[in-house]
């Protein structure tokens, strides 16, 4: 009796030969032998993952290992997202997109000396901080491919600063510690690094890491930080907005056209509200007050803050009254030429000039205008859908939704849209981000996202 | 069963009547485990077998002409042998009946399907051109994985799945949906720099313009008793064998293993599990109640033969209708 019979004794069949070979294996296989793969997921509760695509031959993306391959200039773009390995070494609490560079935010551990903040990308402005080849050559590194740390100067050997904000100009970078502590790095030709314009002053190489005294604010604390092109915003506990820089189109928002140096209260109609949030990227600059109201000063050459005016330079915050009949706005996003809001509905607005969603027939939106929200993936599928956060670049735009998923339109230059090739998109298209999306980052022709794994 | 049949068919004695109203498209409900050419077979049988118990065509008559001692020819009609049911075989044969599937439901596949029988045949096949949306429960169940995916082949690995939890398999499952309607705006058959891509995504889903690539519409867990998940999914051109795959891959996502145990589909565009008829009733009593009600689904809902746009009509404000 062979070992199909034993095995077919409880089991009716017409006869053995009608049973497929399929069956046959099935049913001759012995099951227990198999070894089970026992599989421990990581239970880190912070972002674990980071994704960045668009321009790498900046380094920015931080990505490359190999600096000869590098040299060959065979990656020059990532047109795909993709994944950060430094990501998984350290866990980042906040991340900025810079003009050809990126910084980040991390928890200092012990293994990797304590370091809270890693820059990576373009450094002629030493907006990186200082690091210089190693040997005879004895020059300043103007090109980092890898995160490499950022040694921020303390006043004792054993202090550490936790690092819990960054933000990134054209080429400067500040950093807001959990102390209330802001450093400035990089250029300071406008003083957006809220200290004394030096004429001629070589940034390449430059070791000057200004750490801002807390007498600049009056004392007060600082809780979050926004940079522009070049100019720098920040904003205290209570609601009160300083500010430094370039004021050419009046950015600052200190009444005036020139350079500010140090750091200033900003008044206007903002003087009494209490500001939340701050969002400049370009020459714009929008800010939203507890109550869900949105004020606006700067560059209007494409009526992105006054509709219906030929006033170009705004130096003095404005209530914009017209985002009266939107409702409670939640979130903000000013880019190169164009305003994007976020309602309390979930609903994204936006208005100005450039690549706004609305198809490649409209390049001019003089008034907010609602993007239809079956493009997010409200549909009869998935009625709850809303977008949750917006942010976006000089020339395209990003939104999260309720999933987590990451949508991106607008100029795709060098694919740092992340939708699978560098034509422009001129619709919110989801990108091909393989993880949940909490936080994105946009910056001139890169981004980076802060993601989740499913599991 | 067998009495109840005849009783009811008995205002209708003659096939014969039947015949020219056994055209149109039905909907049957077919069991796992049989192929699509089996439940044709079966139809197909059931139905010569009932046409032949009823009162079929007499033998055609036969002239005989024979000599005679009154006249000179005697003129008599007789029976015609050689078209005697006995000699020619049943009235009714497998070979008369032309029928064909909307869909190519696999052999583990159970659930509701749409064939055209006889002049119906052709509207068959014109359901399929229009890529009809499917709705599927299908179950999976984590630990193992099997050579095809599906429950009938031998095991390749084993897996633990304490880790999976119904949130993490809600949070892949979203992105998996969003990553499918993505794909079907890429597939809709436009060019995505033109303004008409615009028009066409802002209204919503969309049907494919190519029908070889697989397109999910909407996927959820509906229930999760560990190990089994069942999810429910909205689907057009899939195979079974692409959502053996589905859940295959989801359970690598998950990471953990997965095979499909069970899959079933629950609706083919405005044809419900209402409307379909189990194996026990296929019969030609109940097959002509169900034609009748098939076209008045098809007169109802006439985009289900011609599409007029491809935009997809919203099928769940019918269901909670």
């Amino acid at each position: 009796m062979s070992l199909l019979h034993r095995k077919l004794q409880n089991i009716v069949f017409n006869s053995v030969r009608s049973i497929s070979k399929l069956k046959k294996r099935k049913i001759l296989q012995d099951e227990s032998s198999f070894e089970v793969y026992r599989i421990k997921p990581k239970t880190s509760t912070t972002h674990n993952k980071i994704y960045v695509w668009g321009m790498q031959e900046t380094g920015a993306l931080g990505l490359a290992t190999s600096l000869k391959v590098h040299k060959h200039g065979l990656t020059t773009m990532k047109k795909y997202p993709k994944r950060m390995p430094f990501g998984e070494r350290f866990e980042v609490i906040d991340a900025a997109a810079g003009y050809g560079f990126s910084i980040f935010a991390v928890e200092p551990t012990e293994e990797h000396g304590n370091y809270t903040l890693y820059g990576s990308g373009l450094n002629t402005d030493s907006q990186i901080g200082y690091h210089k080849h190693l040997g005879i050559i004895n020059k300043p590194i103007e090109l980092l491919l890898y995160p490499a740390p950022i040694e921020l100067p303390m006043k004792s050997p054993d202090e550490i600063h936790r690092v819990i904000k960054v933000g990134c100009g054209r080429a400067h970078t500040v950093v807001l510690t959990e102390q209330g502590v802001i450093f400035t790095l990089g250029n300071n030709s406008y003083g957006q690094c809220a200290r004394i314009i030096i004429e001629d002053e070589n940034y390449l190489g430059s070791q000057v890491i200004n750490r801002l005294i807390p007498e600049l604010f009056e004392n007060k604390r600082i809780k979050d930080i926004a940079c522009g092109q070049d100019h720098t915003m920040f904003l205290t506990e209570n609601g009160e907005v300083y500010s430094c820089g370039w004021s050419a189109d009046g950015q600052t928002g200190l009444g005036t056209y020139n350079n500010q140096e140090l750091p200033k209260l900003v008044e206007g109609d903002i003087k009494k509200e209490k500001i939340i949030k701050l969002s400049s990227t370009g020459d714009a600059v929008l800010a939203m007050n507890d109550k869900g109201e949105v004020f606006g000063w700067g560059n209007s050459e494409y009526n992105q803050i006054l509709l219906d005016s030929d006033e170009q330079q705004i130096n003095v915050p404005l209530h914009l009254k017209y985002l009266k009949n939107i409702g409670k706005v939640t979130d903000i996003a000013a880019g190169g030429s164009f305003s994007m809001i976020l309602n309390d509905e979930g609903n994204v607005f936006v208005w100005g000039y450039g690549l706004l969603g609305f198809g490649p027939n409209v390049d001019f939106c003089k008034e907010p205008k609602l993007i239809p929200p079956t493009l997010f993936g409200r549909n009869s599928f998935n009625p709850q859908n809303r977008i949750i956060s917006i942010n976006c670049g000089l020339y395209h735009m990003a939104a999260i939704n309720s999933d987590n998923d990451l949508f991106m339109w607008g100029r795709n230059k060098f694919g740092c849209l992340g939708i699978g090739h560098d034509n422009d998109q001129y619709f919110p298209f989801k990108s091909l981000v393989g993880a949940k999306v909490h936080r994105v980052f946009c910056g001139v022709d890169h981004s980076i996202a802060l993601c989740k794994l499913f599991i | 069963m067998i009495s109840a049949r005849k009783s009811s068919l008995r205002a209708v004695s003659d096939a014969q009547k039947l015949w020219p109203h056994l055209n149109g498209v039905f909907c049957v409900y077919k069991p796992s485990n049989l192929t699509i050419n089996q439940t044709r077979f079966t139809i197909i049988s059931n139905i010569c077998r009932d046409l032949n118990e009823l009162s079929v065509r007499p033998p055609r008559k036969r002239v005989l002409i024979e000599p005679s001692t009154d006249c000179k020819y005697l003129v008599k009609t007789q029976n015609d042998l050689s078209d005697h049911v006995l000699v020619v075989g049943d009235r009714y044969q497998n070979c008369d009946i032309v029928m064909s599937g909307s869909h190519n439901l696999g052999k583990l596949t159970s659930g509701v399907m749409t064939f055209g029988l006889n002049r119906g045949a052709k509207m068959a096949s014109r359901i399929r051109d229009n890529r009809p949306i499917r709705v599927y429960h299908v179950t999976g169940k984590l630990g193992k994985s099997t050579e095809s995916h599906f429950y009938d082949s031998p095991t390749t690995a084993k897996a633990t799945f304490d880790h999976v939890h119904l949130g993490k398999l809600n949070s892949l499952l979203t992105s998996l949906q969003a990553s499918h309607q993505r794909k079907m705006y890429e597939m809709c058959g436009v060019d995505m720099q033109s303004q008409s891509a615009y028009e066409l995504a802002i209204k919503g889903p969309i049907r494919p313009a190519i029908s070889n690539i697989p397109l999910l519409y909407s996927i959820r867990c509906i229930e999760y008793k560990r190990p089994y998940f069942t999810l429910e999914i909205h689907a057009c051109n899939e195979s079974e064998n692409y959502l053996g795959i589905l859940i295959n891959e989801i359970g690598i996502e998950l990471k953990s293993l997965a095979y499909c145990s069970q899959i079933r589909c629950i609706r083919e565009s405005h044809f419900t599990l209402e409307d379909a008829l189990v194996k026990r009733h296929w019969n030609v009593e109940a097959l002509l109640g169900n034609l009748k009600r098939c076209r008045d689904i098809l007169l109802k809902h006439p985009e289900i033969i011609a599409q007029t746009n491809p935009i997809l009509e919203n099928m769940n404000k019918e269901q909670s209708q």
